[in-house]
Formats: C-alpha cells, structure tokens, sequence
C-alpha cells in the first residue's frame, strides 16, 4: 500500500493538469484580493457595507478547480491507456482506487485550506480599518467556516474521483460534479415550500453553511440539518461516489 | 511458463477467445500470430488479468495474474505503446510504475539506457515517435526483471536498426531463460526471432508448432501462416 501511494502522489505531481488545476484554485486569493479592494473603496464612499466574504463568493471556484484534478487523477488514464498499465502493475484494484483517493483527498485537504486561510488572511489585511460585514468577526469565529469549507473542497474532489472512475470519462465525470454543485441547487430553488428548503438541505453546497449553523439563504431560511448531520451528509458523498466506482472498477474489464 | 487451460471470453454474441488452451514454455521466444480480431490481445489481457474470463483460466508460473503482489518481479508486458500519459516525462512514466512495486530510480536509469532512450528521459513522451514509445514500453517491461514477457507487436515504428536490436533482445531474453510471447504481423521478421509458433484463428488455437516444423511443411512462414488462416481471416480485403 505504501509503493502504490507513493507511486500515485508521482502521477499526481508529474503532469501538469495537477499545477494548472492548483493555479485555477489560487486564483481564488487574486480574486479576493480583487473584490476587497473594490469593496474598501465602496466602504470610503459609503461609510459601512455589508459584503460577503471572499472565502464564501469565490468558494464554488476554488471546489471546481480542485474537482477537476480529482476528476482527471483516473479520467486522464482511461483517456491515455495508462489505466492497463496501472492495473498491470497494481493487480488488486482495491488498493489502485484506495491510493488515489488517499493521494487526492491529503492535496486537496491541504491546498484548499492553504488558499482558504491566504484568501481569508490577505481579505482581513487589505480590508484593514474599513467596515465590510465580513471583516467583522474574529479569526476564531471564522475557523469553522474555514474548516468547513476546506472540507467541501475535498469531499467534491473525491466526488469527482469516484465519478471520474464511474463513468471513466473527464466530460462525463465534470458534467455531474457540475450538475450537483450548481444545477441541482437552482433546480431544487423552485419546488414549492416546503420542500425547497427540504432538499436544498440535503445538496452539497448547502452542507457547508449547516456545518456552522449558518442559514441556506435568505430566500431558503435555516437548513434542517444539524452540524453532526450535515458532517455525516457531507462525508456520505465521496463515500457513495467511491463505492460506485470501487464497484464498477472490480467488476468491469478495462 | 504461461498456462492457458480452456480460456474463454464471450463480449455479448461474439466468442472473442473460444475454449483456448496451450503453454507458452521459457526458453525460446514464441511467435503469437493470428488475422487481425483473431483474439490474441484480448489473450493477453486476459492471462494480465485485465478482462474476467467467461470460462477456464490462465497461470503464470502455476498462480493467477491478480495473486501476484509484486508482479513486475514475475511479468513485464507491452500491450499498447501509446498507452502513456503525453504529459509525463519518460524518466517519470518509468518511475511511477517502478515505485508501485518498490523499484527505485537507479533501475529506471538502467532501463532508460538499455532501450536507448537515456538522452530523451527527461522529455515528454508526447514528443516522442512510435518508435520511441515502443522502446519506452519495453524498458516498462524489463523493470522488474521478469521471468515471463508478453509483447504486443513491439516492433511496429521501429526504424531498421531498432528492429534488429528488438530482434536480438528477444532472443537474449529467451536464451537467458524466460518466457516470452511475442505477437507481431511481421512473418519474415517473426520466422527470424521465434522458435515455436501460436497461431490462433476466430479466437481458436489453429496452429501450436516450431518454427522449424511450418517452414518444413510450407515454402515460408509466411505460407505456413496463410495456408493455416485461410478459413479464419475476418476482415480481409477483397481480391
């Protein structure tokens, strides 16, 4: 197990598609960056604002950019044939998935929160003295959020791992990580209340803010979920994801 | 020694390998031979445990493919030489099997300059010709030091000189000991490197025989080989 994870964290590090999917993702602290300056010089017009948060607004970039890469940890070896070469010297294929969803889960958890923490940090110093709403509440407050979000990002890479190894197609596996982070959402918006805010629980982007206690949104209101739960929830994706693909991957021929 | 006891594979309607059993011996390097559809890479994967077999069963050294922890010290295979992530530089290609099996970076240098392609290893392999990334395939082969080779027509790509170095590698593997299958579509080239010959038609076992044999029988190979496949060619042109 030791030679097969160290064997996948080379494949993850030797392509390049793992540093542009890594640079997509930091381009979240550009960006808030960005957002906090435009928001400081509103607030020198204004007085007070009420803003949101870099880490929250640019959260569903720094989630898909990641996806991406777990997406192509298995997908670009479908594409390329690499997969025969990797299950001929990984014959138990148990141990191949287990390794890349290691690999991927541990450069995620940590590139994540690396950028959440920069975004959060260079957002704080550069809104200094200015009243945006967000850059009200102290760094302790904020932790769970952090934590919280940098655990999304890692349960949507795995999510695209386990899809990725499902559907053995980049396309495939990136539409469906697409349609449940952002399609699902707007879709499950209009059903008629109470039932909105039922299933708007139950949907990944919605776990992080039930993760905190934090409400849905102001049209959607407060989450049914409990923080406990909404762990458990957030968990269960990856999990059922990857155990799709474990599946499929031990049954199938390559 | 690969054992091949009444190998099966069914894809829906079509018997893609149909009731296939014989034994691939060390010593001597076997010649693979079969019209294209024939089955033989379907074989292969099947004995590489890549595709489930319907029926029967394929050992490599008397065990299955997938019991092996470490295969690489027992099997080295060359199926497809595109199969390679463009992206990753040779020299990292080569080391990211080597590691799954716990063989260091000395010996991916050893192989690199084996196959020739030490000045290269540090460039993309999607700048690479076919000929190359046979060679590429090969030294993924030779890693582990294996007692058994499969090749899946390395030679296609190869500029003359390669196929003569692919020609006296083969032998030299052979006369070391192992076991090595080797399929190609080359029948002069195939009549110079085999001894024995397995010809399969329709994914049956037409012909299991030496080189020597055919050659007695026929004017050629070649003739031994279309002679045997007459019946079992699938896609041949028109004529």
């Amino acid at each position: 197990m030791r030679a097969a994870l160290l064997a996948e964290w080379l494949k993850l590090r030797s392509v390049t598609s793992t540093w542009r999917a890594m640079g997509a993702a930091a381009l979240m602290a550009v960006l808030g960056v960005v957002w906090t300056i435009y928001v400081s010089g509103l607030a020198d017009e204004r007085g007070t604002l009420q803003a949101a948060a870099p880490e929250q607004g640019f959260l569903p970039l720094l989630q898909m950019s990641l996806t991406v890469l777990g997406v192509l940890a298995i997908t670009s070896e479908y594409a390329t044939g690499m997969i025969r070469a990797s299950l001929t010297v990984v014959p138990r294929r148990g141990t191949l998935l287990l390794a890349k969803a290691v690999v991927v889960g541990l450069a995620t958890l940590t590139a994540g929160h690396v950028i959440l923490l920069v975004t959060y940090s260079a957002s704080r110093l550069i809104a200094d003295n200015h009243r945006l709403g967000f850059n009200e509440t102290s760094l302790t407050d904020d932790v769970p959020m952090l934590l919280a979000a940098g655990i999304s990002v890692t349960a949507l890479a795995l999510v695209g791992l386990g899809l990725g190894v499902a559907t053995r197609s980049t396309a495939g596996a990136i539409t469906s990580v697409v349609a449940l982070l952002f399609i699902l959402p707007g879709v499950v918006g209009y059903l008629p209340a109470p039932w909105n805010t039922r299933a708007a629980s139950l949907l990944l982007p919605n776990l992080v803010p039930q993760l905190v206690g934090d409400r849905l949104s102001s049209r959607l209101g407060d989450g049914l979920l409990p923080p406990w739960a909404a762990l458990l929830a957030l968990l269960a994706y990856p999990a059922t994801a990857l155990g799709a693909g474990f599946i499929l991957l031990k049954r199938r021929d390559v | 020694m690969i054992e091949l006891q009444h190998l099966t594979k069914r894809y829906d309607d079509t018997l893609a390998v149909d009731d296939l059993s014989f034994n691939v011996e060390p010593g001597h390097v076997t010649g693979f031979l079969g019209p294209n559809g024939a089955g033989k890479s379907t074989t292969l994967r099947l004995i590489l445990g890549l595709d489930a077999p319907t029926s029967g069963q394929a050992l490599i050294n008397g065990r299955r493919y997938a019991s092996l922890s470490k295969p690489m010290f027992e099997v080295g295979a060359l199926l497809d030489a595109g199969a390679v992530h463009g992206g990753r530089s040779a020299y990292n290609h080569l080391l990211c099997l080597a590691t799954t099996n716990g063989i260091g970076a000395t010996r991916v240098a050893d192989v690199l300059e084996q196959v020739g392609l030490r000045d290269v290893a540090r460039k993309r392999v999607a700048g690479f010709s076919l000929g190359m990334k046979q060679r590429l395939g090969i030294a993924a082969a030779l890693l582990g030091d294996p007692g058994v080779l499969l090749f899946d027509e390395p030679v296609n790509g190869l500029d003359p000189d390669g196929v003569r170095w692919i020609r006296d590698l083969m032998r030299s593997l052979a006369a070391e000991g192992r076991t090595v299958l080797l399929s190609s579509h080359l029948m002069s080239e195939m009549a110079l490197t085999a001894e024995r010959i397995v010809v399969l038609g329709r994914g049956r076992l037409v012909a299991h025989s030496t080189v020597a044999e055919l050659t007695a029988r026929y004017p050629s190979l070649e003739d031994a080989y279309m002679a045997l496949t007459a019946s079992s060619v699938q896609f041949g042109a028109a004529r």
